[in-house]
């Protein structure tokens, strides 16, 4: 027994001494750097297609990499949670867990181009390719014991909520099966029009049941005090996030939606901790900087085209290229909207009562109808002369009715829409140069 | 007995048909090579009648491959998963794992100690993983297949192709070249990107398994090479590696 | 002949129909509510028109299908449309087709909980039972009668039961694969009093003094068996399934530990006969209990081999395979994983897989 303590405390120094000292020294380290490097540049005219790049970049990257640092030392110290981009994640914030994001990780491996790799390990024990990406890169990377963050922390508790996608559930069935710990679900039901009374009581008595199972796991219950604080960060943080992708109805937009797919991490993964809301306070205030000096996020916007689906991740840089040398920018997607809609609507008020609501209602959970609505809405808020639909082999809750949308939105607003079938993860999945060819025709055709 | 007729065996596969004579020890002391004909019923008459007239006799013929069915006066027909294991098991005497690269299908089978089948599996019916895959590509470049080795061995490293879906492979490969890529480079690649996909079929072997390789794509040196560094050991060529199906069925009517 | 069937319930018996998609909705409330239960298991082959091209290739061939049948009209002889919540494909079409086109006859769907063996589960699974009585309620013009419902279980338990008994014994059934299959799956369109009927002849046939039948038994797990080629390739090749967890059939028999009460409350009793179901990944949490009854089916039915069957780009099945493999390897039982897409026929090469596994596993007993 005294051993164990020890070995827990000893987990728990490591854990604080990372957190507050190794974590704010490395983004001292970091930041003088980036400052002497910036120095350097002065003068420098950006070259490319592309604006100035964000100084809130730098820190972004600070951000995450204290976030997977702190991850590294979390299990034995903390309890840890792995836990779904659309889960409540409020219920777990107050007890102390440290939330790892695996769908987060798989893109940060689907930037790195290591899924390849990662789902090679696990197909050889019979995980299918056609499966999404997500999961076979997070789970090679259980397998493999390799992450590029260096270390992924054990869970404790698994955190489903199939708002998102019944993949997820699929899935963390796997996960618990492989790490033996409890998985708790949550499960908004689809809604076909109008949610049902009794499908908004279920998701309440399911947010009552996780208070339950979290509260035993953390060795306490969360006071109802602790939720509305939290509750109070993540609606503002979502707000802010909000904010910052409404600047980009201006005209040039400050930014580009493929920075958005970037800055998005933290409302996915630091969601109501006080430091992602100062990260997008200070996004924000530079992107209102630059909207009033006029700095666009490409050099020469001369069409505004919707993005909707998930990013081709290991190929962002590349479509953003591509069509930024054509005069060409992302400046609204469907997916870094949804961020910012899904969490606007809780309310420190009535926490949970706001959560059934919140967590049942976000786009993917909604019928094709509603979806075109918003894709709708986006478009012409957003100034849009055209949209592509990226048809994601990996993702068919988000995919399917795509070709339907494609000739509503063309027939309905007048604009151009192309369907482009990728993958958000797996490269072996997409070839690039057709990609790029059918794009370039794509852009041609506003000529 | 050696030296002493006893069986004939037949392997009618998607690009050829083989026919080999074999001896007690499983010698093979005659064969026939060709095209697979579209009637296949009349091909094999034909050649089964041309060997037994040679030997003066009728012997028993054991029939494999996916025109097995098609074999007129057949003792025994048996797939090719069972023949390719039995033929290989007759040459290597104990366990293994046996590649078998064809033109249309690639086989990972498990051979047990017994020479019996313990497990297998196959690529999925794309061509990803066979042979196609690589008659295609090179193909596309202009590479004559027995060119290959000399650009593959000159290469210090590959260049990564990660399409493994043939069709988007081809156009990785032409956009590589267009990039001014070295072809020798390229090559590698490929064989590097068809060998990884062999090895996910083939799953996690046991550290000890030795792995014998067998079909067409066996003759080609870059392929085998590229496969044992995938799978980390050596692998190594059966003799006549496009007849070891042909065998396996020779042998089991002996 | 389905469509023939239908038209005459209807004319004969004033009876309203319904097309169900896969997989489990509660069948009870149907009948107790005399209304036929057509499923819609893609229909097999090519897809019936054009309208399959609405949805990507990477969607499952039976939802593809079902879209193509339903948006095609081929489907226009039922009243109503019934979507389960079974997975993204599912869920998807049940929005594409009936907000976008191709379906403008009522529908419902069916929300079945995931992760059943939670208190806030029962609860809800309960309400949504209600809501599919409410709106079949509507679609006929009757309220539902509580008392039918008590006697539309016991029909459907007796179904479940002959199918459990039949299927125990399928070795003493002078039957091929194909011929009891295609006799089960009647169930999926018959009007259940003239189903039990025919299962009960079924049993009949069972000839428990003869020998067993000859050949390799196999167990199968998987979605549905479809193409029913399949079948004749496994008697073949010597081979019979000697018991299954297709979805489509051995898993949704239902055999309860503890008996249901069937005088007390009908939607108690349903939620718990839905809670007694085999393991299915469209439903529950737990992937090891899955592997669990997977393993004992196997033990108790004296199989010599295992096939997994998936339907292409089946997400709650695909996920489940590693898991699978894993546990008959462990336990050195030979398995089979094939991967088919509603073909009619069978590629030659699914042919050779399927004779080369039988050909294995009849050499294991040999040895």
């Amino acid at each position: 027994m005294i051993g164990v303590v020890g070995k827990l405390g000893r987990r728990r120094l490591e854990y604080e001494v990372v957190k507050r000292l190794v974590g704010p020294l490395l983004t001292e380290v970091e930041s003088a750097r980036a400052r002497v490097k910036s120095f350097r540049k002065r003068g420098h005219q950006p070259k490319g297609p592309f604006g100035p790049p964000l100084e809130s970049a730098r820190k972004l990257k600070e951000l995450m990499t204290r976030h997977y640092l702190e991850g590294r030392y979390a299990d034995g110290a903390v309890p840890v949670a792995w836990v779904t981009s659309g889960f409540p994640v409020e219920v777990l914030r107050p007890l102390g867990f440290h939330a790892v994001y695996p769908e987060n990780h798989a893109a940060l491996c689907a930037v790195q181009r290591v899924v390849p790799h990662l789902s090679e390990a696990i197909e050889q024990q019979g995980y299918s390719r056609d499966l999404c990406s997500y999961p076979r890169a997070d789970l090679g990377s259980v397998v493999l014991q390799e992450t590029p963050v260096g270390r992924l922390p054990r869970p404790d508790l698994l955190c489903c909520c199939t708002n998102i996608c019944q993949t997820t559930l699929y899935w963390y069935r796997a996960l618990a099966a492989h790490f033996h710990v409890p998985l708790v679900l949550v499960d908004p039901p689809f809604v076909y029009g109008e949610a049902k009374p009794h499908h908004r009581e279920y998701v309440r008595d399911q947010l009552e049941e996780l208070l339950d199972v979290a509260g035993k796991v953390a060795g306490r219950r969360a006071t109802m005090d602790e939720i509305v604080e939290v509750t109070r960060l993540a609606r503002e943080g979502t707000l802010l996030w909000g904010e910052c992708l409404a600047e980009s109805r201006n005209r040039p937009a400050p930014w580009t939606g493929i920075d958005g797919f970037f800055h998005i991490a933290p409302i996915v993964a630091l969601r109501g901790k006080p430091e992602c809301n100062a990260y997008y306070r200070q996004l924000r205030d530079e992107l209102r900087h630059r909207v009033d000096k006029g700095i666009g996020g490409i050099r020469d916007e001369r069409h505004r085209l919707l993005w909707d689906n998930l990013p081709i991740w290991f190929d962002v840089r590349g479509t953003a290229t591509l069509l930024a040398e054509r005069g060409f920018n992302f400046v609204c997607t469907s997916y870094t909207n949804a961020w910012a809609e899904a969490g606007s609507r809780i309310d420190p008020a009535d926490p949970l009562g706001s959560a059934v609501i919140a967590y049942t209602d976000i786009i993917l959970n909604q019928d094709l109808g509603k979806r075109y609505a918003t894709l709708a809405r986006l478009a012409e808020e957003y100034t849009c002369d055209g949209a592509v639909l990226h048809s994601d082999r990996s993702c068919k809750p988000y995919s399917i009715g795509q070709l339907d949308l494609k000739q509503r939105l063309a027939k309905d607003l007048g604009i151009k829409v192309m369907v482009l079938e990728a993958d958000h993860g797996d490269p072996r999945a997409y070839a690039v140069e057709q990609g790029h060819g059918r794009l370039t025709a794509f852009m041609e055709s506003f000529a | 007995m050696a030296n002493e007729p006893v069986a004939i065996g037949v392997d009618v596969g998607s690009t050829t048909c083989k026919v080999v004579v074999i001896d007690g020890d499983g010698a093979i002391l005659d064969h026939r090579v060709e095209p697979t004909h579209p009637r296949i019923e009349q091909q094999t008459t034909r050649l089964i009648g041309e060997l037994s007239a040679t030997l003066g006799r009728a012997l028993p013929v054991g029939a494999t491959g996916y025109g097995r069915q098609r074999v007129f006066g057949a003792t025994r027909v048996l797939t090719e998963i069972t023949c390719h294991a039995r033929g290989a098991f007759c040459r290597v005497g104990r366990a293994a794992v046996l590649v078998d690269m064809g033109g249309q299908d690639t086989k990972i089978i498990r051979v047990g100690d017994d020479g019996a089948v313990g497990d297998f599996a196959m690529n999925d019916k794309c061509a990803a993983g066979t042979g196609r895959f690589l008659e295609v590509i090179l193909g596309r470049l202009q590479v004559p297949f027995d060119e290959v080795w000399l650009h593959v061995s000159r290469a210090d490293h590959g260049i990564a192709v990660s399409s493994t879906c043939t069709v988007f492979a081809e156009s990785e490969v032409i956009s590589l070249v267009a990039e001014g890529q070295e072809l020798d480079g390229i090559l590698r690649g490929l064989h590097e990107s068809l060998a990884k996909r062999v090895a996910s079929l083939a799953g996690a072997l046991p550290p000890d398994a030795s792995v014998v390789m067998s079909g067409g794509v066996a003759l080609n040196a870059a392929m085998v090479r590229a496969l044992s560094s995938a799978l980390r050991r050596e692998v190594r060529v059966l003799p006549e590696p496009q007849l070891v199906g042909a065998l396996g069925a020779a042998l089991s009517v002996r | 002949m389905r469509k023939a069937y239908v038209a005459r319930q209807r004319e004969a018996l004033g009876r309203k129909s319904v097309a169900v998609l896969p997989v489990h909705y509660p069948k009870e409330i149907l009948t107790a509510m005399d209304v036929l239960a057509v499923e819609l298991w893609g229909p097999p082959g090519s897809p019936r028109g054009p309208e399959a091209g609405r949805l990507q290739t990477y969607v499952c061939a039976v939802v593809r299908n079902a879209l193509a049948f339903m948006a095609g009209g081929h489907a226009d002889v039922v009243d109503a449309a019934l979507f389960p919540h079974t997975c993204d494909s599912v869920q998807g079409l049940a929005t594409l087709v009936t907000d976008f086109g191709g379906w403008s006859k009522p529908s419902f769907v069916f929300q079945h909980p995931k992760g059943p063996t939670r208190a806030s589960a029962r609860k809800f699974l309960i309400a949504e039972l209600r809501a599919l009585a409410a709106w079949l309620g509507t679609l006929t013009g009757r309220p539902l009668d509580v008392e039918a419902l008590r006697r539309a279980i016991r029909l459907h338990r007796a179904i479940d039961e002959t199918k459990a008994r039949v299927l125990a014994r399928r070795e003493r059934l002078p039957l091929s694969d194909r011929e009891l299959y295609e006799a089960l799956r009647r169930g999926e369109w018959l009007w259940p009093e003239e189903h039990l009927d025919e299962l009960r002849e079924l049993e009949g046939k069972l000839a428990l003094d003869a020998p067993p039948r000859a050949g390799v038994p196999l167990m199968v797990t998987g979605y549905v068996p479809e193409p029913m080629a399949l079948l004749d390739a496994l008697d073949d090749a010597g081979a019979y399934v000697v018991r299954d967890d297709w979805a489509a059939v051995g898993r949704r028999v239902v055999v309860p530990r503890c008996a249901p009460d069937l005088d007390g409350d009908p939607f108690e009793a349903l939620a718990t006969l839905y809670y007694e179901a085999p393991e299915c990944p469209t439903r529950s949490l737990d992937q090891e209990a899955r592997t669990r009854r997977l393993l004992s089916l196997y033990d108790e039915s004296g199989a010599r081999g295992v096939i997994v069957h998936e339907p292409k780009f089946c997400e709650p099945e695909a996920f489940d395979v590693p898991a699978i493999k894993r546990a008959f390897a462990e336990r050195g039982a030979p398995l089979l994983y094939l991967e088919t897409e509603l073909e009619t026929e069978l590629s030659g090469q699914t042919t050779t897989r399927l004779e080369a596994f039988v050909e294995m596993v009849g050499a294991r007993r040999a040895a």
